[in-house]
């Protein structure tokens, strides 16, 4: 009789670095065992393995954004990158660093600031969240509309390929055109081109004074069209946000939890953020342009927050998605073009689920709005008669999307639903290129089968 | 193939005025600004993204290779046609299509010139970022093959930062977009891995990039240094100071020489390097960060230290640098610049090491580059002329690119590999690298039509056409 999965692994690296899948459940797949290399040799060992016996493999980082993705095809193993933690070289002279997929942003964060300095990445949980899973997805945070997304960090790469064979792109300098660019294209591939286990990232030193705005709008509107407006105008924040009641809400919870006043907040009003850094005397001026501005487009009350709390202020909007998310039935996030993100939210706003509207988190400098729909009330019958109305939202958002020619991500949905649908969306014209760089990569579709864009 | 038939093919897509054969009108068309050279068949000028994928389908039926080429101011030999190839050039294609304010990006196609764009959009108090040396020259869509730099890309990130998207034609005719004007999209990042592609993956036909807000303040700060390791140093304490200025460039003491013969930069005889830097920003933070930067250039043991603000007193600081490269022309009639990138603490050390190399084979060298980002710019001077000095040069070029790839550095920073280092790659990449490179390859382009016998060495077992020894090419 063939031995399980889990035994060979066992077999392979020894019975410490292989777990039962059980309780490691993704979209209703149970895997058959989990395992934890505990190097990067060790990783080419499994996917030699792997390669040679056709197991499909699911690599995870620290299991934050496990959910996103369509069902995968077949889940075997999940390949656990966490004990790939080193920082393998920091130069701070050099503004660069290189460590392991599996070290958590915030241990990342924390070593570089001995340095004076930091990788411009954001992640929900960052003390869970690793380098390498903030790569494979590739999204940003709060400040993208100032730094970007991780693929304009990222200098150089080591990755495993699907037969374990270790190979690189680009370097440790912080220009580099030799070869082509293969950080950006493993950069967003949800692991499905290949593991990575080291990255090299350019960094910034950190600016001595942060500050941020908290201001009160009457309406969503009103807030995104005035962050629009502070984003114009001399006094341009690193990002903006604004939220719709709702989530304003469940700050003032947390806030007050955390014995801190809100100051005076009406029940029905949405929040804007912003967020600045830079020298005194320079994100003095501009908290105080901003101030006005925001006072001139309607704002009820603007409250300027300084210092280590202005941290925790961004650290509270960058875990908003993970706050809020288990108490919704439906997240989708859109992507369009900046000046559409207001209309874009507005007519999403209106799209009803269960009766309810959406939540909403925009920035209107990056351009993406954030949908939360929250849990129905009553609890509606099982089956068809419950998703149907699920996958009409979906649609619609999908329509509003491409009227503004973007993009609607299902970050979040039940599982029955998912099964329906490409939570990614429709796929572009270059999708066949995709697929051929996936079959040339992976031809046995090892690797997340099936979870990304057009059944990648 | 039937050459005369072929041409008439080209013609009746492009009309019989925008195919070039004749011989002595190809010449121009035989080289970039690389020491590289080789004569295409043809060189046609489409209209259209229509007209470049009718004249690609028919190549590729022909069997003939074809080479996107901007205008011919690449360093790496990337637009040089291949034996038998054909080059498809954008002069005709040179329109800004739309400048979105509010969304601030721009639509452009291929063939429309760095410089012009910027100036462009500046009217509406926007600016486009990269700005390469040749800017007043280089295409957009030559900026997007190469993933061109410039002494701006410290701050704001080389050409693939601020490509949102591109309309491109691939090697079967097919027309398809990668990217999106949405700052985030799905799939597979194409447009990113196709950026600096050098041609080999498609033609860009249309291209959207991002614009920037021009700051409120810009300051310039010359510094006058008696030697390379004092400049250097004066590089180290301003980013030790937690500082990222917009630009940090250096030129050293050869190069204030050329400078200084053909036009007066006002830079001392006996200089030893002059450092430039430029801060931009809120009026206070310029402020602000201006005097730290001006107190490490006089603590590293700057000579003098000039400063200007208003535009036109700036250019007068730049004159220099910008000129530098003509320049060096009052001291050799050819030069040969290796594009290197090094850890930026290791640039002093490195320096002296290209100096051993310049005394080894006898051969002047002269330093201009980006000493924020650590891309150096060493350009080896000769005289083509000379029997066998070319042979010597790529030579020495071969060994200063070790010495860079030795301090932890890579071959090339802004200029492309091309021709001019595809020989080269095995100090940077095993086999095992190349051959994922070459799977993206594959999957853009499965016959390797468009640009072929770029980048990789000719034995790489992926590439399928071999290319022929032209003079400059390491063998």
């Amino acid at each position: 009789m063939e031995s399980s999965l889990g035994d060979q692994l066992a077999r392979l690296l020894g019975v410490t670095a292989v777990l039962p899948g059980d309780g490691h459940e993704i979209d209703g797949l149970t895997p058959q065992a989990v395992v934890r290399p505990a190097d990067r040799l060790q990783v080419s060992e499994v996917l030699r393995w792997a390669s040679s016996e056709h197991v499909t493999l699911l690599p995870r980082g620290g299991g934050t954004r496990t959910g996103l993705g369509n069902v995968p095809r077949k889940a075997d193993v999940v390949l656990d990158l966490g004990a790939l933690d080193k920082l393998v070289d920091y130069q701070p002279a050099d503004m660069t660093a290189t460590v392991e997929a599996g070290v958590t942003l915030e241990s990342l964060q924390e070593q570089l600031a001995s340095g004076g300095e930091f990788v411009p990445l954001e992640a929900t949980l960052p003390c869970r969240s690793t380098v390498g899973g903030i790569l494979s997805v590739g999204s940003g945070g709060p400040l993208s509309y100032a730094y970007g997304l991780p693929r304009e960090w990222l200098i150089g790469i080591g990755v495993v390929t699907p037969q374990g064979v270790a190979t690189k792109a680009g370097g440790k300098v912080v220009k580099n055109v030799t070869g082509y660019d293969l950080n950006k294209l493993y950069t967003g591939s949800l692991g499905t081109l290949g593991v990575i286990v080291e990255a090299s990232f350019k960094l910034l030193p950190i600016d001595p004074n942060d500050g941020a705005l908290l201001a009160s709008f009457s309406s969503l509107d009103d807030s995104i069209a005035a962050g629009r407006k502070l984003l114009h105008s001399p006094a341009a924040p690193m990002g903006c946000h604004s939220v719709t009641s709702g989530i304003s809400r469940r700050l003032q919870d947390s806030l007050q939890a955390a014995s801190q006043d809100l100051g005076p907040g009406e029940e029905e009003t949405a929040l804007s953020f912003a967020f600045f850094s830079g020298r005194a005397q320079a994100t003095g001026r501009r908290l105080e342009e901003a101030t006005a501005l925001l006072l001139a487009e309607g704002a009820t009350t603007v409250q300027r927050i300084e210092g280590s709390a202005a941290k925790g202020m961004l650290r509270w909007v960058t875990d908003v998605p993970s706050e809020v998310n288990p108490n919704s039935t439906l997240v989708i996030k859109i992507s369009v073009q900046s000046r559409f993100a207001a209309r874009a939210s507005a007519e999403c706003g209106e799209v009803l689920l269960f009766g309810e509207k959406p939540e909403q988190m925009a920035d209107p400098g990056f351009g993406s709005v954030r949908m939360f729909w929250p849990e129905p009330a009553e609890s509606p019958a099982r089956g068809t008669e419950a998703e149907q109305p699920i996958v009409d939202a979906v649609q619609k958002a999908r329509q509003i999307a491409h009227r503004y020619e973007g993009a609607a991500v299902v970050e979040q949905c039940p599982l029955s639903v998912k099964r329906q649908i490409d939570i990614w969306g429709d796929a572009p014209d270059s999708l066949a290129v995709m697929r051929r760089i996936k079959d040339r990569f992976d031809p046995l579709g090892i690797l997340n089968p099936g979870r990304f864009l057009g059944g990648i | 193939m039937d050459l005369r038939r072929f041409l008439k093919g080209l013609q009746s897509i492009v009309g019989e005025q925008n195919v070039v054969y004749h011989s002595d009108d190809l010449l121009v068309f035989e080289y970039d600004g690389s020491v590289d050279r080789g004569m295409p068949e043809a060189v046609v000028f489409p209209s259209s993204t229509q007209e470049v994928s009718r004249v690609i389908t028919l190549a590729r039926k022909e069997g003939v290779p074809v080479v996107g080429r901007g205008t011919g101011t690449g360093l790496s030999g990337g637009a040089i046609a291949p034996p038998g190839g054909i080059q498809v050039a954008f002069p005709r294609m040179n329109h800004i299509l739309e400048v979105d304010t509010e969304n601030r990006l721009a639509l452009v196609e291929p063939g429309v010139i760095n410089l012009d764009l910027d100036t462009h959009v500046r009217k509406f108090g926007l600016r486009y970022a990269p700005d390469p040396s040749s800017q007043k020259a280089c295409s957009l869509g030559g900026n997007i093959a190469e993933n061109a730099g410039g002494p701006h890309c410290l701050a704001y990130g080389t050409t693939t930062n601020h490509v949102l998207s591109m309309e491109v034609v691939l090697e079967d005719g097919t027309v398809v977009n990668l990217g999106s004007l949405a700052r985030e999209t799905v799939g597979y990042d194409l447009r990113g891995v196709f950026t600096g592609s050098e041609g080999t993956f498609g033609i860009a036909t249309k291209i959207a990039v991002r614009l920037l807000p021009v700051p409120e303040a810009v300051c310039t700060f010359l510094g006058i240094f008696p030697d390379v390791e004092s400049a250097c140093t004066a590089v180290s304490a301003v980013i030790e100071h937690g500082i990222v200025p917009a630009a940090l460039e250096m030129i050293d003491a050869l190069t204030i020489q050329a400078v200084q013969k053909v036009s007066d930069a006002g830079y001392p005889d006996d200089a030893g390097a002059v450092l430039l830097i430029e801060l931009e920003g809120l009026q206070d933070e310029v402020d602000e960060i201006g005097e730290e930067v001006e107190a490490a250039l006089w603590e590293a043991g700057a000579t003098q230290v000039r400063t200007a603000e208003a535009a036109e007193e700036r250019e007068l600081l730049w004159v220099g640098r910008k000129g530098a490269l003509g320049a060096l022309g009052s001291i050799a009639p050819n030069y040969f610049l290796v594009d290197g990138v090094v850890p930026r603490t290791q640039l002093a050390k490195v320096l002296a090491k290209v100096a051993d190399v310049s005394r080894k084979f006898n051969i002047p060298i002269a330093n201009v580059f980006h000493a924020g980002d650590g891309n150096l710019h060493p350009c080896l001077l000769f005289d083509e002329r000379q029997p066998g000095a070319l042979d010597k040069i790529v030579e020495a070029g071969t060994e200063v690119l070790q010495v860079c790839v030795d301090a932890g550095g890579t071959l090339t920073g802004e200029h492309g590999v091309g021709l001019e280092k595809k020989g080269q790659m095995p100090l940077v990449f095993s086999e095992d690298d190349m051959a994922a490179m070459v799977l993206v390859r594959d999957a853009f382009a499965p016959d390797n039509s468009l640009n072929p016998g770029k980048i990789f060495p000719d034995d790489q077992s992926h590439t399928p056409h071999a290319q022929p020894v032209y003079p400059g090419m390491a063998a």
